[in-house]
């Protein structure tokens, strides 16, 4: 086979591969694509069949999503309880991540096999004890409880993620920064720490997303006051289909500020998610 | 600069006992090779010294100090790793400055030491570079810069030029040869390189199975290995062993094959004890009225000639520095002075004088 045939060859391998990706991309945009049109037309033409391509579109929803409905409040609760599960859990998280890659094998095993098993649990069993304590401690509808009952579900996959990292980084270095005159805590702050940060951007980052995503306990644990996103959308459903373009205006709504942090962040959690996968 | 004592240090994981009970005693300013086959504890005995590991038993002194319990950071020891172990999100400098900054050394006192040693091993021109841009001599440089930087009481070396090339391990090897003697401060250095051992050290702790098998000069060791196996261990190719008895006129050697070896005067061992012969392939001469021996294989490797050599069945090596016109299959003779001679007790494998 000529050298020419080979390129031509790899060049159509090349050309279907794309076609196929973007195929696979389309199909899996397509819910993201119907809320943006859906968001910007009236309920008749959202709903008609087939659908209608061409259409006047109309900002009306956003701007009744945003101004009309509290959603700037709802926003404001998601990015509090956000922050601080990200506050609390990469901290702690990074931590426990950290003791348990340093200690022998065999000792941290069953503590990462006891976490992998909190993660089992259906989320439905954990919210009503995190409810009834809730209850108990008068902190329904706080801030605190949901941050408290989103740090300890996510706890287990931080530590998880973060102690694949942990492991990554030798050993040697703990020990040349012991030698150097580092106390444990130091070493691990000034040597360990900076070199985890792509871990621990990629650990935050999920972190956050869950955290602002989460629907369930959010339902459970808040109230008025600190109602967040997604309980507020779910508010806007129902089989009512005129408020369906309201529905869809308020998840671009919640979309967007995620969708900026991933931007902003995109060239760490690449780094952090590929991260080990070549040695060198 | 300090002495370092070691007494009966012992080191157990688990139920697992890999030191028993080690005596070193270091002289202020030596430089000492800890050298053994995988797994002698050499490395274990190190790491004690460091403070990276527990001891189980015993003591260890820096100096007048005991330091058995102490935090390495407390210990004044300096350690290159064998990974060198440079911080990746550091320069150079930092690397070369961060004990000092640990111990709160003010900035213009740090830059100044940092760059005394660098300039000591030729780093000034790389301080700006980050580890990941140097390269594997460098890198070894560094981590060296980095222990030296501190003028610490102890420098701690474990297996520093394993991960080099044969031609970098040489130069590094008398690079940290000189850097001993400009310091003139005390080097514990581990390697399994008995090469190494030979050439840098003042004294080599040889280790086996957690034991101490012998310490002295290079040339002590050579000259008079302890047992069996310092005498296998030290030189190489390796001494040749042959097992047999001493003839009744104390002047040959017959092996258990039928080899007979004569030495052209009497040795140390009685007539007719069971010995182990140990002879340095180095040490073995030609003579036409010589032992009788065929070539197996002639291996020149330019400066010398490795023959191996059958002799009724067993193995035997022979170095030359002439280059003999030896072919495959051809039969010679073999002659071995008396001085040149080495004898073990089978059973306890220890040195007969």
């Amino acid at each position: 086979m000529s050298v020419a045939s080979i390129q031509r060859k790899r060049r159509r391998e090349t050309y279907l591969v794309f076609i196929a990706l973007c195929a696979f991309t389309f199909v899996n945009l397509m819910p993201l694509i119907w809320a943006v049109l859906t968001s910007l037309k009236d309920p008749k033409d959202a709903f008609t069949i087939p659908p209608t391509i061409i259409f006047e579109p109309t900002l009306k929803y956003h701007w009744e999503v945003w101004f009309e409905n509290d959603f700037v409040r709802y926003l404001k609760n998601s990015l509090i309880i956000s922050a601080g599960t990200v506050c609390i859990s990469i901290p702690a998280g990074s931590l426990a991540a950290y003791a348990l890659s340093r200690i022998p094998r065999r000792n941290a095993g069953p503590i990462l096999s006891a976490l992998f098993t909190i993660r089992m649990f259906p989320h439905m069993l954990l919210a009503i004890p995190f409810f009834v304590m809730g209850t108990f401690l008068d902190l329904i509808d706080s801030y605190l409880l949901l941050i408290l009952a989103l740090v300890a579900i996510n706890q287990p996959f931080t530590i998880w993620l973060m102690h694949g990292f942990f492991l990554e980084i030798p050993r040697d270095l703990d020990e040349a920064a012991a030698i150097d005159g580092c106390s444990s805590w130091q070493a691990f702050r000034i040597v360990i720490l900076p070199l985890a940060r792509p871990g621990m951007t990629v650990a935050a980052l999920f972190s956050l997303l869950l955290s602002y995503n989460e629907f369930l306990f959010a339902l459970v644990l808040t109230g008025t006051n600190t109602k967040t996103l997604p309980v507020a959308i779910a508010s806007f459903g129902g089989e009512d289909i005129t408020a369906w373009s309201l529905s869809a205006a308020g998840a671009i709504g919640i979309m967007l500020p995620i969708v900026l942090v991933m931007l902003a962040l995109q060239r760490h959690l690449v780094r952090g998610l590929t991260a080990g996968a070549v040695k060198g | 600069m300090a002495s370092l004592t070691i007494q009966h240090a012992t080191k157990s994981f688990g139920g697992l006992e890999v030191l028993h009970g080690v005596d070193i005693q270091i002289a202020d300013g030596e430089f000492v090779v800890l050298v053994g086959p995988s797994g002698c504890g050499k490395s274990t005995l190190l790491r004690l010294i460091a403070g990276l590991e527990d001891i189980t038993q015993g003591e260890i002194l820096i100096g007048d100090r005991e330091v058995s319990h102490l935090h390495p950071k407390d210990r004044d020891i300096a350690m290159v790793f064998q990974s060198y172990a440079l911080y990746p999100h550091m320069t150079v400098e930092e690397n070369m400055g961060f004990s000092l900054r640990m111990r709160d050394v003010n900035l213009s006192e740090r830059k100044d030491k940092v760059r005394a040693s660098a300039e000591i091993l030729g780093l000034t021109n790389l301080l700006g570079r980050y580890p990941r841009q140097l390269s594997g001599g460098q890198r070894q440089r560094v981590a060296m810069g980095r222990a030296i930087v501190r003028d610490p009481k102890v420098f701690l070396f474990d297996e520093p030029l394993s991960n080099l090339d044969a031609k970098l391990r040489v130069q590094m090897r008398s690079e940290i040869r000189e850097l001993h003697k400009k310091l003139g401060t005390t080097i514990v250095y581990v390697t399994h390189d008995q090469i190494e051992a030979m050439t840098m050290a003042d004294t080599i702790v040889v280790m086996r199975d957690g034991y101490v098998e012998q310490i002295g000069s290079p040339l002590d060791l050579y000259d008079r290995p302890a047992n069996i196996f310092v005498g296998s261990f030290i030189g190489s190719p390796a001494m040749n062993m042959l097992e047999g008895r001493i003839g009744g006129d104390r002047q040959s050697f017959v092996s258990n094959r039928g080899t007979q070896i004569a030495f052209g005067a009497p040795v140390s061992p009685e007539a007719d004890r069971k010995v182990i012969l140990g002879i340095r392939p180095e040490d073995i001469g030609v003579s036409e009225t010589g032992t009788p021996a065929m070539v197996r294989q002639v291996e020149p490797t330019g400066a010398d000639l490795h023959v191996n050599l059958d002799l009724d069945g067993d193995g035997f090596t022979a170095l030359f520095h002439e280059r003999l016109p030896l072919e495959e299959g051809q039969n010679m003779g073999l002659k071995v002075l008396a001085d040149q001679a080495h004898f073990f007790d089978p059973d306890s494998g220890k040195r007969i004088e």
